[in-house]
């Protein structure tokens, strides 16, 4: 059966000031690969008015890579371009295996950079069909008041399952964002604001433009391990992403609370078990439970971190 | 008005803003060999080639394909000529029931195109995309294997 959209203005902006002139106005939202909002959209669950089209917009769809800046990649640059670029696979192998790891092949082909960190939490019920959600009434998610993952809860559990966001963090990302008064820079981690309801901080009318990595340091190695049930399609239950330069080791999770989980320490114990009392997965995805995901989090961590230590060592030689 | 460009034709045509290119193929165009699936991004059987890349119908606006290269099912074969994907597929038997064949037959013409002799595990990285509700996943590995070493053996 052929879903239908609602209908929608689509707004053809050419520049990044335009574009967020638009984005002020309620009921609006971005389009750029377009894979989760116009799912959600047929879906119902997200219903803006207004659709502002990035793809008009030039300039955004660039990866640059110089020895003494780092990586800058443009906002709509798609997660296929971003995991083929020669210049990401010689200096930072991590984000092309992450990237790699999204979805489905047509779905990187289509998704795009900005698009995947600022992407929606998702849970089992929320994801659900629209009649069966009707059954059971709206969650807090959906302007409703009650949560059917946790009971009595008077906040939304949705998982923020971004398999790029906690490799860039990890990296020491930052992001340009643009209003109509200019741009300006922030790291990566200030734009999630730890809610299920809406997990992006960015203001009406602010508009991510591209996202800087500054360059690998010596004696550095990162990883990413993502848990799924199966090898395809599925949004991580518990992904770890793992960096580390000289002594200092940075660990961020996903998949298991409503933004990504940042854990700094000093040794592989100290962080795989500082990692497992940080989160509480609750049951909000399908596949493997909470008891499950909190018991993987030490070993997947381990194997991450001596990944990434690998890795730095190997590229000391 | 829209211009869409399908398998080297041009078409313009009006659509609404929310018409998604799966609905335009299928219902404006004629062109039924695009399956839709579950039509939320999830099993493959709408998928299409543009400017060579798979790609989810169902997820895309059709205004916003204007002037890209549209590659359908229909325009895999040369006039009467099956394409050789197609062929081996008949050849192997990858075909059941027929519903993911058109999605998956053009991921794996874009995986041949970029990358002449895949292994098998690259293979199944470019079908992961797509369900196959026979579960005849074996028969498609098969199929596109088959072309690949045909097209090394033939130089």
């Amino acid at each position: 059966m052929i879903m239908s959209l609602p209908p929608f203005d689509l707004a053809r902006p050419r520049t990044v000031a335009e574009a967020c002139a638009l984005l002020a106005d309620a009921d609006t939202e971005a389009i750029a690969g377009g894979t989760q909002l116009l799912s959600a959209m047929k879906n119902r669950t997200r219903a803006p008015r207004r659709l502002v089209d990035l793809a008009s917009i030039s300039g955004l769809d660039s990866i640059d890579y110089r020895a003494t800046r780092g990586l800058t990649i443009g906002a709509r640059v798609t997660l296929a371009h971003l995991a083929a670029h020669p210049d990401v696979l010689r200096h930072y192998v991590v984000i092309s295996e992450a990237a790699r790891l999204v979805a489905t092949p047509q779905i990187q082909s289509m998704a795009t950079i900005a698009g995947n960190l600022c992407q929606d939490t998702c849970c089992l019920y929320v994801d659900r069909a629209l009649e069966q959600r009707d059954a059971l009434g709206p969650c807090l998610k959906l302007d409703g008041d009650i949560c059917h993952v946790v009971p009595g809860s008077d906040h939304c559990w949705a998982n923020y399952a971004s398999d790029l966001a906690p490799v860039l963090i990890a990296l020491g990302a930052t992001v340009t964002i643009a209003t109509t008064a200019g741009e300006q820079q922030h790291d990566l981690q200030t734009i999630f604001s730890g809610e299920g309801e809406q997990p992006i901080a960015l203001g009406r009318g602010e508009l991510i433009t591209a996202i800087q990595i500054p360059p690998p340091a010596p004696h550095s190695g990162a990883a990413y391990l993502k848990l799924r049930r199966r090898g395809s399609l599925e949004y991580p239950l518990l992904g770890v992403a793992a960096a580390v330069t000289g002594t200092k080791m940075i660990v961020v999770l996903t998949g298991v609370d409503r933004g990504p989980v940042i854990v700094e320490g000093t040794s592989i114990e100290d962080l795989a078990r500082s990692a497992s009392r940080r989160v509480h997965p609750v049951k909000n995805a399908f596949g493997y439970g909470p008891n499950y995901r909190v018991r993987v989090i030490k070993p997947l961590v381990t194997r991450a971190v001596r990944t990434a230590i690998a890795r730095a060592e190997v590229q000391c030689d | 008005m829209t211009e869409l460009i399908v398998n080297e034709r041009k078409y313009k045509i009006d659509v609404p803003s929310h018409e998604t290119l799966l609905k335009t193929l299928r219902d404006r165009l004629g062109m039924t060999g695009t399956k839709c699936g579950c039509d939320t991004g999830s099993c493959g059987a709408c998928t299409v080639l543009i400017d060579g890349e798979p790609t989810l119908s169902c997820l895309l606006l059709t205004v916003r394909c204007a002037d890209r290269r549209i590659m359908t099912i229909e325009g895999l074969a040369s006039g009467a000529t099956l394409h050789p994907l197609q062929q081996a597929a008949i050849e192997v038997g990858a075909v059941q029931c027929g519903y993911c064949t058109p999605g998956w037959l053009l991921s794996a013409k874009a995986l041949l195109d970029r990358n002449a002799s895949p292994t098998r595990e690259e293979v199944r990285q470019a079908i992961s995309g797509h369900l196959c509700r026979c579960t005849g996943y074996q028969k498609v590995e098969e199929c596109i294997m088959a072309v690949a070493q045909r097209r090394m053996e033939s130089g």
